[in-house]
């Protein structure tokens, strides 16, 4: 965990070229699109995630309207929505400036048969995200298997490799945490999965079944051991240095006493 | 300062009536020629003669305190003399704004160019000033804000000249004045954004005008300067060099020639934090803190010496992280900055940008108040204790969850920056804008809000389940549903949000960039769910039981640990020893009282003596009070 941030800046699967384009000045050239689009794309196909290059897409989109693919930024929507609970998603809704209904409009009067599905689709998201947002993992596959939501999944995250798997994820992130132990059911019910299947994916994660009470034992890790403490005050050097120097600086020369 | 006003008044009066300013009438003597050939000219230069004479009146009408103040500024900056330049930008100019130029612009710069002889650096530098003033004072028009930003493009087209073949320009300019420069250059993109995105309030002359400069303050052109002041100058190495320990002459290898120049360097510098500002004002909280990679946030940096400079990037950064949703980070950004500026308050009360660094420590108060209501956490007492004073209502209702969301909402719309749109309304096309005229787009602010507020509410349990917590050290999850009303599933589920709302990526140890961290845990108390099946007495019925009536013999067992620290007084005798060391030092260094003697004693001691009270007895008296002040703050 510690290096969370770190390959979230940077992810080790990130190829040298895009990294010059992240850090770089070219990040802002309209003519990388293209190529940070093609690594989108990539990202879908082979379960990578690579945040900050997909936040500058959407940066070029910001200052380059004319740029603008609804299908791009739906598929980072959907890569960000499984980072819960960190705020990728809230990021990259904070570059999507408003898109007023006029500029829609007229996209939509030069390509009448392919209106803009960003509308459409953004409030599901923001819907989805919120579930996972507030760890109600039922409601979320509820919803994600509604008929509401079939534009979303048959046009796009069934494209999107292993998003289910990535949504799992999330529930397994927020499960390690809180649990020691859960039962199988409720486990079952946070990752939509039962039967054989629940068992293969338990066995995957590592964690045991006991097989007479049906409770799954979460292994110890740093968030669900808790103990309590006093924390004691420990002063370093350090903070006294000031004083001491000081006091050294300005003592009087010692006066015998007469 | 007193001491240099003076200098500067008695230079004014020595100096400058004889060389400047003859130089200046002179050329104004001449233009008497023209009234000769009056008869012969045609139309243009009739034109441009009674633009030459509405100019020359409006020379007259300068009053000769400013001609003088002018002549001597712009010798100042030929002789790249930054002590006089100082007086004449941070005591000069704003001392005349306020005795003539209250509720007038200055004269303009083609009116004063004979004072100057024409010199059109100076005359770039004055109109950055003139317009500053036209954007703090009055109200900026169309033709001001086109023209400011034209000002600007010169001055960095200067500046970034590929023609200068002999390197980089020989100006220099005081630190603040090339704070300021950068930073009025970001305040007057995001003023002009503001005013930009308002459509229904402009003229058919503006909207046309807006159709055709669509590349006026156009967000690319902005991130451009900034860009290129960071390349020119190398900052970025520099920084780097700085950290990895080189010696001044490897840096000043790495840097070159440009780098090497204070111009340069600090402006670069200053480039960077405008970056951090420009990517948070376009909603990039990402990019913003990028861009800060190379910077290390500590006093010590030789680049803090501008205060403004040092308060606007915490500012800033803590903003960033606060919608990174890094809280510990945000809290640790504002304690630091906040207790400077309390700190420097005693020396800073002259500045005349005070009132703004006391604006912005305000706002970050609020946002102090913000995020220890999403993470609460033990913190500074100092600050905590303003909080309470100035956001308590606030505050409180914040930590009472979802009924707390309008005071998220007000300190929010409060404290937060002044958020832009990057592109502007469809000028160019009538039909288009009338669209946008009828269905205006959200408020950038109100949309950054939003996604703000979300966050918030998915937290809204928290503060509930935390204090029913605090009361036990295990806990059926059914009881607590129970007490609470709500269903079990529904109970576990708002634990686990409260799990993940105690942790957060924060800056642990020095790591590299503003944006590395290690996951930590943020919250003193601390939980977790142990799901047992209870054990049903052996027999003949457990084997009957269907599946419905086992789920009620599982239980959720809630275990609760709390850590608590114990007293701290090392802080406290380290704070008050330090006080009285300062008041002792004090008292040691003032001189002993001086016995009346006779005046024939001679006038430069007597001048001393008379000159050295005033200076420390304030000093000394204020060093006082806030060492007793603070202390019984503590």
């Amino acid at each position: 965990m510690a290096t969370t941030a770190a390959k979230w800046v940077a992810p080790p699967t990130r190829p040298p070229l895009i990294e010059t384009l992240v850090s770089g000045v070219d990040r802002y050239n309209p003519s990388n699109v293209g190529i940070l689009e093609d690594y989108l794309y990539h990202q879908i196909r082979s379960q990578e995630y690579d945040c900050l290059a997909n936040l500058a897409i959407l940066k070029l989109y910001q200052f380059n309207p004319d740029l603008y693919n609804p299908d791009v930024v739906i598929n980072i929507l959907i890569k960000a929505l499984t980072s819960a609970p960190f705020p990728d998603f809230s990021l990259c809704i904070s570059l999507l400036d408003e898109r007023p209904a006029s500029a829609t409009s007229t996209a939509a009067a030069a390509n009448p048969d392919e209106p803009d599905p960003l509308p459409q689709l953004l409030p599901v998201l923001t819907q989805l995200h919120g579930l996972l947002q507030q760890c109600r993992f039922p409601r979320f596959w509820a919803l994600y298997r509604s008929a509401a939501v079939e534009p979303l999944r048959d046009n796009y995250t069934v494209e999107c490799v292993g998003f289910e798997d990535a949504v799992r994820d999330v529930a397994v992130r927020a499960v390690k945490a809180a649990f020691t132990s859960i039962s199988r059911e409720r486990l079952g019910s946070y990752l939509d999965l039962s039967g054989t299947e629940l068992n293969a994916y338990i066995e995957k994660l590592g964690w045991t079944i006991d097989a007479s009470t049906g409770v799954v034992s979460v292994p110890p890790n740093p968030d669900n051991q808790i103990e309590s403490t006093v924390v004691q005050e420990n002063i370093q050097l350090p903070q006294l240095t000031k004083i001491i120097a000081h006091a050294a600086q300005t003592s009087l020369p010692v006066v015998p006493a007469v | 300062m007193a001491q240099q006003r003076k200098l500067w008044e008695a230079d004014l009066d020595e100096d400058l009536q004889d060389v400047d300013l003859n130089l200046a009438i002179g050329t104004y003597g001449q233009n008497g020629l023209y009234d000769d050939a009056q008869s012969r000219v045609d139309e243009a230069t009739l034109l441009a003669l009674q633009q030459q004479m509405a100019q020359q009146a409006a020379f007259a009408q300068i009053p000769d305190v400013v001609k003088r103040f002018i002549a001597h500024f712009h010798q100042a900056v030929l002789e790249n003399n930054l002590a006089e330049i100082t007086v004449a930008y941070e005591s000069g100019w704003n001392r005349l704004t306020e005795k003539f130029y209250a509720k007038t612009e200055w004269p303009e710069a083609e009116v004063i160019a004979p004072l100057v002889n024409d010199d059109q650096i100076f005359l770039i530098l004055y109109r950055e000033l003139y317009y500053r003033h036209v954007y703090s004072r009055l109200t900026p028009d169309i033709d001001d804000r086109f023209h400011s930003y034209e000002n600007s493009c010169e001055l960095f087209n200067y500046l970034l000249s590929k023609s200068h073949s002999d390197g980089p320009v020989p100006l220099e300019l005081p630190e603040q004045w090339l704070w300021d420069i950068i930073d009025e250059f970001i305040y007057q993109f995001q003023s002009f954004c503001v005013w930009r995105s308002k459509v229904k309030s402009k003229t058919d002359e503006e909207i046309a005008m807006l159709a055709e400069g669509s590349q006026v303050w156009s967000s690319y052109s902005v991130l451009n300067v900034l860009y290129s002041l960071i390349q020119k100058s190398k900052i970025n190495e520099h920084l780097v060099a700085l950290q990895e320990g080189k010696s001044p002459e490897e840096i000043a290898e790495i840097v070159g020639e440009y780098g090497t120049r204070p111009l340069y360097k600090l402006l670069g510098y200053f480039s960077i934090i405008g970056l951090l500002r420009v990517h948070s004002l376009l909603g990039d909280f990402t990019l913003a803190l990028k861009v800060m990679e190379n910077v290390e946030l500590n006093q010590k940096s030789p680049f803090t010496r501008v205060t403004a400079c040092h308060v606007t990037t915490y500012y800033y950064v803590g903003f960033c992280y606060i919608m990174l949703r890094r809280y510990p980070d945000a809290i640790r950004t504002f304690v630091s900055i906040l207790n400077f500026i309390l700190r420097m308050r005693q020396y800073h009360t002259r500045s005349y940008q005070y009132d703004q660094i006391n604006k912005t420590a305000d706002r970050m108060y609020a946002l102090f108040a913000i995020c220890n209501a999403l993470s609460p956490t033990r913190v500074d007492d100092n600050i905590s204790n303003i909080v309470k004073e100035r956001y308590g209502e606030q505050f409180a209702k914040m930590s009472r969850g979802e009924e707390g969301i309008p005071a998220f909402e007000e300190l929010f719309l409060y404290a937060c920056p002044k958020f832009i749109t990057a592109n502007p309304p469809p000028y160019e096309d009538p039909e288009a804008l009338q669209g946008y005229i009828d269905e205006p787009p959200v408020e950038p602010a109100q949309r950054h809000l939003q996604l703000f507020l979300a966050e918030v509410r998915a937290q809204a349990p928290v503060p509930t389940l935390r204090s029913f917590l605090k009361l036990y050290t295990s806990l059926d999850a059914s009881k607590l549903a129970n007490f609470l009303d709500a269903d079990e599933e529904d109970m576990v589920q708002q634990l686990m949000v409260m799990k993940q709302a105690s942790r957060s990526i924060s800056r642990v140890d020095n790591e590299k960039g503003l944006l590395g961290g290690q996951w930590i845990s943020t919250s003193d108390l601390d939980f977790v769910i142990k799901e047992v099946r209870l054990l049903v007495p052996r027999g003949g019925c457990s084997c009957l039981r269907t599946l419905t009536d086992r789920r009620h013999l599982l239980q959720n067992m809630v275990h609760i640990a709390e850590s608590t620290v114990g007293r701290r007084y090392a802080g406290w005798f380290i704070r008050n020893t330090e006080h009285a060391q300062r008041v002792l030092d004090t008292l040691r260094n003032s001189p002993l009282p001086i016995p009346p003697k006779s005046t024939e004693a001679g006038k430069a001691p007597a001048a001393d003596a008379s000159a050295a009270p005033p200076a420390q007895g304030p000093g000394r008296t204020g060093g006082k009070q806030v060492a007793w002040g603070s202390t019984k703050a503590a």
